[in-house]
């Protein structure tokens, strides 16, 4: 399974000191007796061939030691495991009114705000999904890229942590649900891909916008969820006014972006939250529902495998070291002859 | 004369010793320096102008700052965090909180990979507020702040100059980035689809910020009058449809605020500027100690096979050779 790619070595230049092997072959490593002349004696291929074999052991030592600081492992990999869970594309608003309670007013020690609301039930529902890839997109004034899908859920949580800062002025939907779609990747058919919007309003959408995500939504089988944070005595997604004079884009542009996701023709549902509660019951919804196989690859780490070399050093030098225990001297030790 | 008064016999069993000591892979704990930063990009009209070079072609101020930026998380040492906001109008806007970047670097590659002019919620850039409000954020955040800017105000500054720094100069460490060439370029001009089509006119631009009161000099302009024209009657010309690196402005927001400055040249290690200037802070690391056994034992080694002149055994401790007896 491994392939050669997968080997790797933490210090290559370690591996110029190779050459370094060699030297058992240029020197003996024992003591040169000091013989007159030993062109008399007879051949011995024992003695030649434990010779050799001290210096291949020799040679192994040395180029095990540098193996070892070389530092050899095998590459980490990831390894693909298929398990319950989503793509989840989180589009998230931004605008400045998200700052504020779902009574309308500026947060205070008793209520918390709506983006600081929507964060907390958001890394929960994070935490909870393990195996899920997410992927961030911001949309106030203009749309804004945040966060490419990614199983990193650190990054994920800093990313959700960031939404409860102030925010800007308008509710561009359409451009962040646009924006949303490069999230996923096309090349990977097996899995549950959800878009859950999360804003407290919505903008009347141009035409030519609208035509642009009914093809969008078209290319993909994805389900699409709003959370709609409604602010008191702002008018809902359901109840149509009594005047059907105000039901207007303009007048009620939550109610038509409702509709215009109702005609979208994929699975699509909105919560309207009146508060934290509910928020947390319509992402606990969304928690059941949002169960389908997703391909998730499993990260194992980098194996180091200088021990290997070590113990292959530690075993030729204890050889070396047995052999010269038993090294003898021959003959009486000869004056040192000065020049 | 046995072998085991070789020298060579001590130097095979201390390096058996090292090659076990090498399988136990001993470590030692230290600590190393880590940065905490948050980095504003700049993302207004005036950083799409190219003048910086990427293999002979150029390349836009902010996708020069975005290649930078992927590199430095790149090399930041691990335990360090990394948060990244855009500047645009007069406030910094928050994309990702800080997050320790060596787990998370993919994910904060392919945010930096995706900034864009086109995030700007205005046209304006009011750069010195944007500077304090940064500053804020990043203390709310405990990190080091890194602004990468142009300096290019728009509408400019008034002649009075800038709103003066209200906080405590160096309590947040950190650098302003200039980013930009010295000599002035001509800035893109986008339509409404936010296709390029071509630069901006000296007219598509505001050169003079002519709120609040005129300049104690007004009066020698042609024209003036002090109801119907307190700013002459000429219109306003300058070099603001240009744009270079405004040095001095920033230089000055650098010591008003207690950051560093530092300019975005080709090439420029801005791992050691953020060194420089980065607030003290430890994370733990560990050193492995096996590579030295490694090459403490390949020393010892080199000395087992060494030419020896016959007749003199070889001594451990010194190079000299020892009499024998």
């Amino acid at each position: 399974m491994t392939a050669a790619t997968d080997w790797l070595l933490l210090r290559p230049w370690a591996l110029l000191l190779l050459p370094l092997a060699l030297l058992p072959w240029l020197y003996a490593g024992r003591h040169v007796s000091a013989w007159p002349w030993s062109g008399a004696l007879p051949a011995d291929p024992a003695s030649a061939w434990l010779d050799r074999v001290l210096r291949v052991l020799g040679s192994l030592a040395i180029a095990a030691f540098v193996l070892a600081l070389a530092g050899p492992g095998l590459r980490g990999e990831q390894v693909e495991r298929i398990s319950t869970g989503a793509r989840v594309a989180m589009v998230i608003d931004r605008s400045g009114s998200m700052n504020s309670t779902f009574a309308g007013r500026a947060p205070d020690g008793g209520e918390e705000s709506k983006a600081a609301a929507a964060k907390r039930l958001l890394k929960a529902f994070v935490t909870r999904r393990e195996h899920d890839r997410v992927g961030i997109v911001a949309f106030s004034t203009s749309p804004m890229f945040v966060l490419p899908m990614t199983d990193r859920h650190a990054a994920v949580q800093a990313a959700i942590d960031a939404i409860d800062q102030p925010g800007l002025a308008y509710t561009d939907v359409a451009r962040g649900l646009a924006m949303a779609f490069d999230l996923f990747d096309a090349r990977d058919p097996v899995a549950s891909e959800a878009i859950v919007l999360v804003s407290d309003g919505a903008a009347v959408i141009d035409r030519r916008v609208q035509e642009k995500l009914r093809a969008a939504f078209a290319s993909r089988p994805l389900h699409l969820y709003w959370l709609f944070l409604r602010t008191e005595r702002s008018p809902g997604l359901f109840e149509a006014p009594a005047d059907p004079r105000e039901d207007t884009p303009q007048r009620m542009p939550e109610r038509h972006l409702h509709r215009f996701f109702e005609s979208l023709g994929v699975p699509y549902r909105a919560f309207e939250a009146d508060s934290a509660a509910e928020l947390a019951a319509a992402i606990a919804t969304i928690d059941q529902a949002e169960r389908g196989e997703v391909r998730w690859l499993e990260a194992l780490p980098q194996r180091d495998l200088s021990p290997f070399a070590f113990a292959l050093a530690a075993l030729a030098c204890a050889l070396l070291a047995i052999c010269k225990s038993f090294e003898v001297r021959i003959g009486p030790p000869l004056p040192v002859l000065r020049p | 004369m046995s072998g085991r008064a070789d020298a060579r016999f001590r130097l095979l069993l201390a390096a058996t010793a090292l090659a076990c000591l090498g399988i136990a892979d001993p470590q030692i704990d230290y600590r190393r320096q880590r940065y905490d930063a948050l980095f504003v990009v700049d993302i207004s009209g005036s950083m799409n102008v190219r003048d910086y070079r990427l293999d002979g072609a150029p390349q836009s101020r902010l996708d020069h700052v975005k290649a930078t930026l992927a590199a430095l998380i790149a090399d930041l040492p691990c335990g360090s965090r990394a948060g990244v906001g855009v500047f645009a109008e007069r406030r910094p806007f928050l994309l990702i909180a800080p997050v320790e970047t060596c787990a998370n670097f993919a994910p904060l590659a392919g945010m930096l990979q995706q900034l864009d002019w086109r995030m700007a919620w205005e046209g304006d850039s009011y750069i010195a507020s944007g500077l304090y409000q940064s500053i804020d954020l990043a203390a709310a955040f405990d990190t080091d702040l890194v602004f990468l800017s142009d300096g290019q105000e728009a509408p400019p500054l008034h002649w009075s100059g800038a709103a003066p720094f209200e906080g405590e100069p160096g309590a947040v460490h950190g650098l302003i980035v200039g980013v930009g060439d010295v000599i002035p370029s001509p800035i893109p001009k986008f339509d409404r689809d936010g296709r390029e089509s071509g630069f901006l006119e000296p007219g598509d631009v505001v050169q003079e910020n002519r709120s609040g009161t005129p300049p104690p000099d007004a009066e020698r302009r042609e024209g003036w009058h002090p109801r119907n024209a307190p700013w002459g009657a000429a219109a306003a010309s300058g070099e603001e449809h240009l744009s270079a690196v405004h040095e001095a402005h920033l230089r000055a927001l650098a010591a008003a605020t207690g950051l560093g400055y530092v300019r975005l040249t080709p090439g420029l290690r801005l791992d050691r500027a953020l060194a420089g200037h980065a607030a003290p802070r430890e994370a733990d690391a560990r050193l492995s100690l096996a590579p030295w056994c490694a090459a403490a034992a390949l020393i010892l080694l080199t000395a087992v096979w060494r030419p020896e002149r016959a007749g003199r055994p070889l001594s451990l401790l010194s190079l000299r050779p020892r009499r024998p007896a």
